[in-house]
């Protein structure tokens, strides 16, 4: 009943509609999030509702207890009076046919009381008399006993008879009056139950229209509460709207109010705003026109503190550039000062002293210029020579290949052209036999005995030679074999490489050798002295190497050397000494003989030393023409060689050692040089090998071809006639052949029966043409 | 906001209407209430969407929430399909404790009434099942009058119908021993009004066993007992109400004084029973030829009883001496109620209850309806109340009251402040009996109910009391208006129930 109160409550209900009706999101808006926001709304307004209703509630409980006296207080004191009367009503209604059962049965029961009194009385009297009686009729019988007389006695039983019939018949009766009574008791009963049941019945009626009334005026009553209630809500809920109203009005009118002083408070506000404002706006611009002449005047200052600053500056500047030059003239002053003194001091000692320094830094750094340079140097030749080395080492592996191929293909060629003379060998003997007529003789020419390249023999290891030159002159008998006196010329050229040079010995040993074989026809009587010759010196000379240096043989060998022969013995011998001294090759062997020679000839000829010195002078010479100066040398050699046996005994057995060390000190040096002379040896020369495939080409001469050639004429027209002659013979088979099948038909013919049907047979007509050309 | 404010109308109250309404009225409403209690486990029909007004928005949405009529009814769901499985085969393998409370509710929803009660007497504790098994057996029921549980009630009923039909020597035991633990927490009362005998009933004279003890009676008659409670009541833990009639119903054309025997051997074991029976509260032993000795021999046993608080022995042939016991269990009890209506009660037994009632404190109603103390019991019970403080209902309807004690209640009723109700029908207590009455109404505020009819009393005095009444009634409902329904209770109870 606070307007206040509910006026605000009503207010924020109001509020809260408005704007939950507004802002509501639609439950069946199409968003989901919209959805869902709505559902939370409703679920926040059905509890707000919820609370509120607890509130109103209480605020009703609240205003009924306080209105006392309101319609519905009275309506419901009214109805329920009312009620409580027609309950009380109802009950006293319902009950009051239990209080009439029960004061009914309490009569009952007093009237039963009585009436079983009564009956008890009357049953007691009736005892009594009864008993009276019994006494009476019990006493009488002892009266009977006494008596004798039978009449008497019979009547006095009969008259006892009589009594006791009395006597039961009384009893009987009172029975029979029970017996009714109880009759009619039952009665009773059955009428009671009935009378129960009707009362029953009407206590159900009664129940049941006291239930229904009460249930009737309940609800009438109800329905009245609920009316006075309706009634009395309506007016309260008119009068509340109209305070309500009033209430609203009354705000109104103050919020207009406020409103317009408001509106006027905020106009004079803006004046008054505006009116600060302009105010400010001068001072503020007065301020600002002070401040900026200030800030000029200040500016100005600044600016010619500037140039103060500047113009100290640059006068600082200048002193300090002034007061440096000065301290440098100062510092040369000071050092020109100290030097004349220095000068004068030390007598210009000082000063050769840093010229001396000078140069030593020089020489330094020169020098260790140079060694880099050197150093850089010596690491690239070494890097050139070792590239050259394998350059070199290519090279060998090339000539070695190339070699080998080469005489794979000479091989294979000269193998063809030899293939090819040969035919062209058995044609012409087959022409020169057959057809010539005349003895053929095979061509003999050198060429074709040939195999392999023009080349030179393979050395002979020393040791081999060693062995021939012994057997050779140990059976002393000179053999003009091939091997023998080309070991000879060998041995005798290679003295000369040896002091030539080796290209040059070998490739005159080619020419000398094709030469020589060029000249085969007297090879034996050419080479045969100096070979012999040097033969011997050099067995004597190895007779001699032999005997002296024994020490160089092993003393078991010698032990197992005993036995042997003696050019045996000598052959081991010296293979071991030759072994011991590194003497592996021909060259060795020939180089070796050939410094005992020169050796006795140094010690023992001083003229020989002459002649040492005039070889070297004539070896220049040689050079240029091979052939020529060899004969030359040859010749001048051996002279040389004859005189040499004859003096080999001038060597002396104790000078053998010493030559033979010699000998080895200067072998080690030829050793030495010797790879790169041993390359050169695979240069060959191929000057002759034109000549040679030009020889093989050539080898049937253009006379033969030519005979060849005539012949070959002569006999394809030989051949011609031949064939002809044979086509005539086949001509002629036939002919024959034919001839004699037709003789044959001609004779079937004649033979036949036909012949002898016909007029004319052909018989005759054929008769008459063989017979004419019989005829 | 006010009309917010009046529509809430809960419809919880609504259902519990229809018990406390009488029988006539519950009938139609248990009947209507029917299709109303299935409604929620059929789901409603399908019924196929009209076109709405925002049918343009709604024809996207295929689920609204907001639509009441949706279902989803069409497809059996794989739960419903489940719960009419385990309804199917219930009997064999009862799940209920371990579903979902909704899925419980269905599958009571759906359960047969018929179940045996092994399954279902422990493990159902929900109200609408039980509810339906009872409507299901019984065309009228009350529920109220069994505590309000229609679980206790369908135990309490289904066992009382056992016991009414249970005839000794050829039922077997067995029928009602083997409910005993499936109905033992839910029985509180049992209330049986008749008791069969045995069938084969050999015609003894009925006067000899009459002034013997039990064991004699034991010997000569075994037969003619009826059901001995002692094994179901010890079994039972939670028996308050014990109402037993020891009769037969609807014997017709075969009636027989034998019938209706309350034989020493029953009386004996009756005994020893609610001895036993530490709970009970109630004792009701009503039209059962209860003599002096029977009435005696009951209410030894119930000398000190821990709990009892009301005995009823109305209708019976109880004279001065089982009063006399009566009096002494007054004063070795807690007993509140005490009936002994149409009895034999006269002037001595009356004198020795208003002895007791003198001093006692705990007895709040007596009823000596239909007895015959006279005015001497009456002035002796009369004197006892101007001392007790305690008693507030009296009945002495139909007593052969009359003048003398009238007097005295007169001054009693100016003195006692605990009386509320007092019933004189049906006595003679004649005119000035009635304006003596009415002048000890005249200062009495506390009064209720003060029942006068056929007594004799004048009109005027009667009518004065009555107004002096509705005064008192109205200054007991601002008591209670202000004490919060403190007496009403009691109100409620005083009165005796019309129905009865």
């Amino acid at each position: 009943m606070n307007p206040p109160g509910s006026l605000g409550d009503l207010e924020e209900l109001e509020g809260e509609h408005l704007s939950a009706s507004i802002l509501r999101p639609s439950v069946h808006s199409d968003n989901p999030q919209e959805r869902i926001q709505a559902r939370r709304l409703r679920i926040a307004a059905r509890l707000e509702a919820r609370r509120r209703e607890a509130l109103g509630d209480y605020l009703d409980g609240k205003k009924e207890s306080e209105e006392d006296q309101s319609k519905s207080y009275k309506q419901k004191e009214e109805s329920r009076l009312k009620l409580a009367k027609l309950l009380l009503c109802g009950t006293e209604l319902v009950t009051n046919i239990q209080v009439a059962a029960d004061i009914r049965e309490t009569r009952r029961r007093v009237e039963e009381e009585e009436i079983k009194r009564q009956r008890l009385e009357k049953l007691e009297n009736e005892v009594k008399t009864s008993q009276d009686k019994f006494d009476e009729i019990s006493a009488k019988w002892e009266e009977g006993k006494q008596k004798i007389i039978p009449q008497e006695l019979w009547e006095m039983l009969n008259t006892q008879q009589v009594h006791c019939a009395g006597l039961i018949e009384d009893k009987n009766k009172l029975i029979n009056e029970l017996q009714q009574e109880l009759k009619t008791k039952d009665d009773q009963y059955v009428k009671d139950l009935k009378k129960q049941s009707d009362n029953i019945c009407l206590l159900l009626d009664r129940m049941e229209e006291q239930v229904k009334n009460v249930m009737k005026t309940f609800r009438q009553e109800l329905h009245h509460i609920e009316k006075a209630f309706e009634v009395e809500r309506q007016e309260l809920l008119t009068s509340n709207k109209k305070k309500w109203e009033r209430a609203l009005q009354a705000h109104n009118t103050k919020e207009l109010e406020y409103l317009m002083n408001r509106i006027k408070k905020v106009e004079d506000y803006e004046k008054q705003l505006n009116k600060q404002r302009i105010w400010d706006c001068e001072e503020y611009s007065l301020i600002k026109i002070k401040l900026e002449q200030d800030v000029q005047v200040l500016e100005q200052q600044l600016q010619q503190m500037k140039a103060t600053y500047l113009l100290n500056q640059e006068k600082l500047e200048y002193n300090y550039q002034v007061l440096k030059k000065r301290d440098e003239e100062s510092t040369v002053i000071k050092s020109q000062q100290k030097r004349k003194i220095n000068r004068h001091t030390g007598n210009y000692q000082t000063s050769l002293h840093d010229i001396l320094n000078n140069l030593r830094s020089k020489y330094a750094k020169q020098v260790k210029q140079f060694q880099e340079e050197n150093q850089s140097l010596t690491s690239d030749y070494k890097h050139l020579v070792m590239q050259f080395k394998e350059v070199q080492k290519a090279m060998r592996h090339f000539a070695l290949a190339d070699d080998e191929k080469f005489q794979e293909i000479w091989l294979m060629n000269e193998e063809e052209v030899k293939d090819l003379i040969k035919r062209g060998f058995d044609v012409d003997r087959i022409i020169h036999t057959h057809h010539l007529g005349l003895p053929w003789t095979a061509p003999d020419f050198w060429f074709l005995k040939n195999v392999g390249p023009l080349s030179q023999q393979q050395q002979k290891s020393a040791s081999q030679i060693l062995e021939e030159l012994l057997m050779q002159t140990g059976n002393g008998i000179l053999k003009p074999e091939p091997a023998c006196w080309s070991f000879g010329l060998f041995a005798l050229l290679i003295v000369l490489g040896l002091l030539r040079g080796r290209a040059q010995c070998i490739g005159l040993c080619f020419i000398e050798e094709e030469g020589a074989e060029e000249t085969a026809s007297d090879p034996a009587s050419y080479l045969d002295l100096p070979k012999q010759i040097s033969a011997k010196t050099t067995r004597k000379i190895l007779m001699l190497l032999c005997d002296e240096s024994g020490f160089l043989i092993e003393s078991k060998l010698l032990s197992l050397l005993l036995p042997l022969e003696k050019s045996e013995c000598y052959l081991l011998r010296l293979d071991a000494i030759f072994s011991a001294l590194g003497i592996e090759s021909e060259d060795d062997l020939y180089k070796l003989v050939n410094f005992f020679l020169k050796y006795r000839a140094h010690h023992h000829s001083p003229s020989s030393q002459e002649r040492m010195s005039l070889t070297p002078a004539l070896e220049p010479a040689e050079q240029p023409d091979f052939e020529g100066r060899e004969e030359e040398s040859l010749v001048e050699r051996e002279p040389e060689e004859k005189e040499a046996p004859a003096s080999p005994r001038l060597i002396h057995p104790n000078a053998v050692l010493k030559i033979l060390e010699a000998f080895v000190m200067g072998l080690k040096k030829p050793r030495d040089s010797r790879p790169p002379v041993k390359l050169r040896k695979e240069v060959r020369d191929n000057s002759k090998d034109s000549e040679y495939w030009q020889a093989l080409a050539t080898v049937i001469p253009p006379a033969t071809q030519n005979l060849w050639d005539a012949l070959y004429t002569a006999l394809e027209k030989y051949h011609l006639i031949l064939t002809q002659r044979a086509k005539l013979l086949v001509e002629n088979n036939a002919l024959e052949q034919q001839n004699t099948e037709l003789q044959l038909l001609l004779k079937q013919y004649l033979a036949s029966k036909i012949n002898s049907e016909l007029q004319v047979p052909p018989t005759e007509v054929l008769r008459i043409p063989v017979k004419s050309k019989q005829t | 906001m006010q009309e917010s404010l009046a529509t809430p109308a809960p419809s919880a109250p609504s259902r519990s209407f229809i018990s406390i309404q009488d029988p006539s009225s519950t009938t139609d409403q248990v009947l209507s209430s029917g299709p109303q209690l299935s409604k929620p486990s059929v789901p409603p029909p399908v019924k196929s969407r009209g076109p709405n007004s925002g049918a343009g928005a709604h024809r996207l949405r295929r689920i609204i929430a907001e639509d009441a009529e949706w279902s989803l009814a069409i497809v059996p769901l794989l739960t419903e399909l489940c719960i009419q499985n385990i309804v199917k085969n219930f009997p064999n393998n009862p799940i209920l404790t371990q579903l979902l409370p909704e899925h419980q509710q269905k599958v009571l929803n759906d359960l047969s009434p018929d179940l045996p009660l092994a399954v279902t007497a422990n493990l159902i504790h929900d109200e609408s099942y039980w509810r339906r098994c009872c409507m299901h057996r019984w065309p009228v029921c009350h529920v109220d009058s069994h505590g309000g549980s229609w679980k206790c009630m369908f135990f309490e009923r289904h066992l009382e119908n056992l016991l009414k039909h249970f005839i000794p020597g050829t039922t077997d035991p067995a029928v009602i021993l083997d409910l005993l633990p499936l109905c033992r927490n839910y029985v509180h009362r049992l209330r049986v009004d008749q008791f069969l005998p045995p069938v084969h009933l050999p015609p003894t004279p009925r006067s000899e066993d009459q002034s013997d003890s039990g064991s004699e009676g034991e010997t000569e008659e075994p037969t003619r007992d009826h059901y001995q409670l002692n094994d179901l009541v010890a079994g039972l833990s939670q028996l308050e109400e014990l109402d037993l009639v020891y009769r037969v119903k609807d014997c017709g054309m075969n009636f027989e004084w034998n019938l209706f025997l309350f034989t020493y051997r029953d009386c004996h074991s009756l005994a020893a029973t609610i001895k036993a029976c530490h709970t009970l509260k109630i004792f009701r032993l009503t039209r059962s030829k209860v003599d002096d000795d029977k009435a005696r021999i009951l209410i030894r046993s119930l000398l000190d009883h821990p709990a009892l608080e009301e005995l009823d022995l109305s209708h019976n042939l109880i004279g001065d001496r089982g009063v006399r016991a009566a009096a002494k269990l007054l004063s070795h009890s807690r007993l509140r109620v005490l009936n002994l209506a149409n009895n034999q009660v006269r002037a001595p037994g009356a004198q020795s209850l208003a002895h007791a009632l003198a001093h006692n404190t705990s007895l709040l109603s007596l009823n000596l309806r239909l007895n015959c103390i006279e005015d001497e019991g009456g002035q002796a019970l009369a004197h006892a109340l101007q001392t007790n403080k305690c008693l507030t209902t009296l009945h002495l309807g139909g007593n052969e009251l009359s003048e003398p004690t009238a007097t005295l209640l007169s001054l009693v009723l100016s003195v006692n402040t605990t009386l509320t109700s007092i019933n004189l029908s049906c006595n003679h207590i004649g005119l000035d009996g009635g304006k003596q009455l009415l002048e000890g109404m005249s200062d009495n505020r506390t009064l209720l109910e003060f029942d006068l009819r056929l007594s004799e009393v004048a009109q005027e005095s009667e009518y004065l009391i009555g107004q002096a009444l509705c005064a008192n009634r109205e200054t007991a409902r601002q008591r209670g208006l202000n004490a919060s329904h403190f007496m009403s209770p009691l109100t409620a109870q005083g009165p005796e129930n019309p129905s009865r």
